[in-house]
């Protein structure tokens, strides 16, 4: 990148010539030139934190003036705190050996997604729907679907809303008597530890589905249906997610 | 040397600093840390560090055992002296003896120096680099410019690669008679100290015969813990390829060839099979088939390899005179964002991985993208027809890219599953993310290296992946375990570079320690280790039929390695800057290398592994003499416009598939 765009090195104030200096001492001699400016902001910034924190120490301390210890002490305390570096190699190399005598778990045959356990997966829907004060007429098979894991956006479009339009948010129960199969044959139901069976939910229960399917498998369709059943009162959850309803809406018009 | 990363607050900062090559992006963060120059900071810094007669600093337990290994020896003003006196003694040695020799100027330059700068004499310290840096060999300038900034006990500390470099041996070869020699001088009385040194920290592993010449030397050295031991290289390592399952493939179509059921008789004529070995015989260097524990086959797999085993009958044989044709996806608007791209192994679809942590996968066949309706539509389909597998997918949103968000930080590595259900990814933000293509949508997190995760690999079989971050370490893990299966620990710097050998059960790591490494994944033993490169490692590539591992790194040259026998069996010179992508065509007849400097290389690979001397000289010292033919070797240079290429892939009838990201300068 041209450096000419940017202050010429003779006019640049002197941090900037030293942090220049810095690069080409390195070896680096291509960059942009805004990385001077960045670590410009990085010297100016941390040196600010540690005589920040040296005062504190030092009038802690009682004394009149900061001296070399508190700083001593400052750096020390920011460096444990955000400049950490990776763990030492005798360490790596113990925990290597333990990590490394376990034999190699065997491989249970036809047991779908292999996946680790849900609690350390993404896969749970990571809200939760508030039911409606008056008795839905529930659509039978719209459910909603809920967003994966906060970052992921899936692409789908709105899903089916609610059934209705209102702005207070609808929670849509749909009893899932058996779960979906194609063959009948084998599925997997995982449900939440939390959370009610399958078998139990009751009509004014709002059901969330999550439906994962491996398509390629043929001959054995193995579906993954992870059901999250939320049993509400309406009462107790009503006033603390009545001010959600704007925001609720916002899902539906991604 | 290596790459040393600072947390927040600065990500954005390392984000910019991308386009600085990746080795030396974060050394200056390691000086804006640890060294400011005392004219921006004057009074705060030189009376923090200066140590004279302040209040020492508590060293934790494990740094303080380690920098102990520095205990004083002699007299600080002389090891200039000292360092001189060997010098010259070197210098008079035979011509014979003196390329072996001068192999001990580096290692014992480095440690005098720091074994002065841990004692607190930084003057001495100063003055003893200023004097002798100059004479090292070229290819350690980055090490040197990094120590060249280390002057105070302090600043030793922060930095897990020096420590490593301290407390790790470091390894040279040298003839009995050359070691006679020096043992010889360096225990007259007045050589003492360099003598104590010497068997302190450095290893030196004799051989029997003639010493070796300087050019020898300079193709085996270079890496930051000297070469490898020859024990460390005579473990037997399983190359061979596993069995193909057998499979019975539907003879519909004529001029079909498929593999056989054995013993069953047919309707049609059976076919035989060409590819793939029809003997019963164990290959004995192939590892038994359930050494280690693999998925089993199921449907659609097998299906796959009919289709893959159909489409390798209409296989481009490639050669010197047949060249493979070069299909180059180039990434446009991607404003040097492109961090990493791969490519199914069916050529259906290819992910990039941006630096502004986006996933991208798009469809190269007309065929688009398709997710999974969602669950209320998909209870309204008819679930016993045929097709219910298209029904079930939603056609409304599809398209030919989807994006996957997740990462908080840029993604350094990607690699789809094999059976094309799953893609990894690998980010600066210390995670390993498993998205399902499916649903696009992530499934895992894998939180284990707590630095960022420079590359990932799905094994051939799927289930089983690796990631090797800049914790020094890489992983195996497995797709349903949170935590790591494995731990590969032993490099002294990052570790770059993460491939699965095709039998999977072997992981090769390239690392910024410029060494390559071969892992057991039973037991997690290193196997073997490959010194040799200048620079760190930043592709690695195994040849198909698993014996032999070619190896790119920043220094421009293509390294090609026997893993039977440990040894370099080639040198490929031509790139000019990284190599950053490396690829066997399907059968091993041609290797392809791709490079920062916008070319894409064509290399016979057969005739590099044809003439291979292994007498018993060479598989016991390791040493042999490589040929400058890299001419003869390379069969096409090809250049794109202004494109740096970091991919390359052989579609299953040897067509090349080359990305990178469009930067013009």
């Amino acid at each position: 990148m041209e450096q000419s765009k940017m202050a010429s090195p003779k006019s640049a104030p002197k941090d900037a010539q030293v942090m220049a200096q810095i690069l080409k001492d390195m070896g680096i001699t291509e960059y942009e030139p805004r990385v001077i400016n960045q670590m410009l902001e990085f010297a100016y910034r941390y040196v600010t934190t540690i005589l920040e924190d040296a005062k504190i120490y030092s009038s802690h301390a009682k004394k009149s003036s900061v001296d070399a210890d508190d700083v001593r002490l400052a750096i020390q305390c920011r460096t444990d705190q955000s400049f950490t570096s990776p763990p030492p190699r005798d360490f790596l190399l113990d925990i290597a050996r333990q990590k490394n005598q376990t034999p190699l778990p065997l491989i249970k045959p036809y047991s779908g997604p292999r996946l680790p356990p849900d609690r350390y997966c993404l896969t749970a829907p990571n809200y939760r729907l508030k039911s409606l004060q008056k008795k839905v007429s529930s659509s039978a098979g719209r459910i909603t679907v809920p967003r994966l894991s906060v970052g992921a956006v899936s692409s789908r479009p709105s899903t089916p809303t609610l059934g209705t339009p209102s702005a207070q948010t609808v929670a849509v129960s749909t009893k899932v008597g058996t779960p979906v199969s194609l063959t009948g044959q084998r599925f997997t139901v995982q449900i939440p530890s939390s959370q009610t069976t399958v078998k139990s939910a009751t009509p004014t229960t709002p059901t969330v589905q999550n439906v994962l399917i491996n398509p390629s498998l043929i001959g054995s369709k193995n579906i993954l249906i992870t059901t999250n059943m939320i049993s509400q009162n309406a009462a107790s959850e009503a006033n603390p997610l009545k001010r959600k309803h704007e925001d609720d809406d916002d899902y539906d018009n991604l | 040397m290596g790459i040393q990363y600072l947390h927040n607050p600065f990500h954005s900062v390392l984000s910019m600093c991308i386009t600085i090559t990746r080795q030396t992006l974060a050394i200056i963060y390691l000086q804006a840390l640890s060294f400011i120059y005392t004219d921006v900071i004057p009074l705060v810094y030189l009376d923090t560090f200066a140590v004279g007669g302040g209040v020492p600093v508590e060293d934790q337990p494990d740094v303080s055992a380690v920098l102990s290994a520095y205990k004083q020896q002699g007299d600080p003003a002389l090891y200039e002296e000292y360092y001189s006196g060997l010098k010259h003694f070197i210098e008079c040695a035979l011509d014979c003896h003196r390329a072996e020799l001068s192999q001990l100027f580096y290692p014992l330059f480095v440690h005098m120096y720091l074994e002065l700068v841990y004692n607190q004499h930084e003057n001495e310290a100063k003055s003893f680099f200023e004097k002798f840096h100059g004479d090292q060999e070229c290819y350690y300038q980055d090490d040197l410019r990094v120590l060249s900034s280390l002057t105070k006990k302090e600043h030793m500390k922060g930095n897990e690669t020096m420590l490593d470099f301290r407390t790790s041996k470091f390894v040279l070869r040298i003839s009995r008679d050359s070691y006679q020699l020096l043992k010889r001088h360096l225990q007259e009385k007045q050589n003492n100290q360099i003598w104590n040194i010497v068997q302190e920290h450095l290893y030196i592993d004799i051989f029997d015969g003639m010493p070796r010449s300087k050019q020898q030397i300079d193709a085996m050295v270079g890496s930051l813990a000297g070469e490898a031991k020859r024990e460390a290289n005579k473990a037997k390592v399983f190359f061979g390829l596993l069995k193909e399952p057998e499979i019975e493939v539907p003879l519909d179509d004529e001029d079909e060839e498929g593999e056989n059921e054995e013993g069953k008789p047919k309707k049609k004529k059976p076919k035989r099979e060409s590819m793939g070995s029809k003997s019963k015989k164990q290959d004995p260097n192939a590892p038994p088939q359930t050494r280690i524990p693999l998925p089993e086959l199921k449907d659609s797999d097998k299906l796959d390899k009919i289709m893959n085993m159909k489409e390798a009958t209409k296989r481009v044989r490639l050669g010197p005179e047949c060249l493979p044709s070069i299909c180059f996806y180039t990434f446009l608007n991607a404003y040097q964002g492109l961090t990493a791209v791969d490519v199914t192994d069916d050529s259906s679809m290819i992910v990039g991985g941006f630096a502004d942590s986006t996933v991208r996968v798009w469809s190269v066949t007309p065929k688009k993208l398709r997710s999974v309706k969602s669950a209320a539509d998909l209870s309204l389909i008819d679930k016993e027809s045929d097709d219910v597998l298209e029904r079930i997918m939603d056609e409304k949103t599809a398209s030919e890219l989807k994006i996957l968000y997740g990462h908080s930080g840029p993604v350094y590595g990607t690699s789809f599953s094999p059976d094309r259900n799953y893609l990894l990814s690998c980010s600066e933000d210390g995670t390993v993310r498993l998205w399902s293509l499916q649903t696009f949508t992530c499934l895992v997190g894998y939180k284990g290296h707590n630095y960022p995760v420079w590359d990932t690999q799905f094994s051939p079989y799927g289930y089983y992946f690796v990631s090797g971050g800049h914790d020094r370490v890489a992983r195996l893990w497995a797709t349903d375990h949170y935590q790591p299966l494995r731990i590969f620990a032993g490099h002294l710097a990052d570790v770059t570079c993460t491939r699965f050998h095709p039998n999977s059960n072997y992981i090769a790591t390239g690392s910024a320690d410029r060494t390559v490494r071969l892992w057991d994944v039973l037991n997690g033993n290193c196997v073997r280790i490959f010194t040799g490169h200048k620079g760190p490692i930043h592709s690695l590539a195994f040849s198909p039929n698993g014996r032999f591992l070619a190896t790119g790194a920043t220094d421009g040259r293509v390294l090609l390695w026997d893993i039977g026998h440990g040894l370099m069996v080639g040198e490929l010179k031509g790139h000019t800057d990284t190599v950053y992508a490396l690829r066997f065509s399907r059968d091993g007849e041609i290797l392809a290398s791709g490079s920062m400097d916008n070319t894409v290389r064509l290399w016979d690979a057969v005739k590099v592994f044809e003439d291979l001397e292994t007498d018993d000289f060479t598989t016991a010292t390791g040493h042999i003499n490589l040929p400058e033919n890299s001419q003869d070797l390379l069969l096409g240079t090809y250049m794109t416009k202004s494109t740096p290429v970091i991919h390359l892939h052989f579609t299953r009838r040897n067509l090349l598939l080359a990305s990178g990201a469009y930067s013009p300068q």
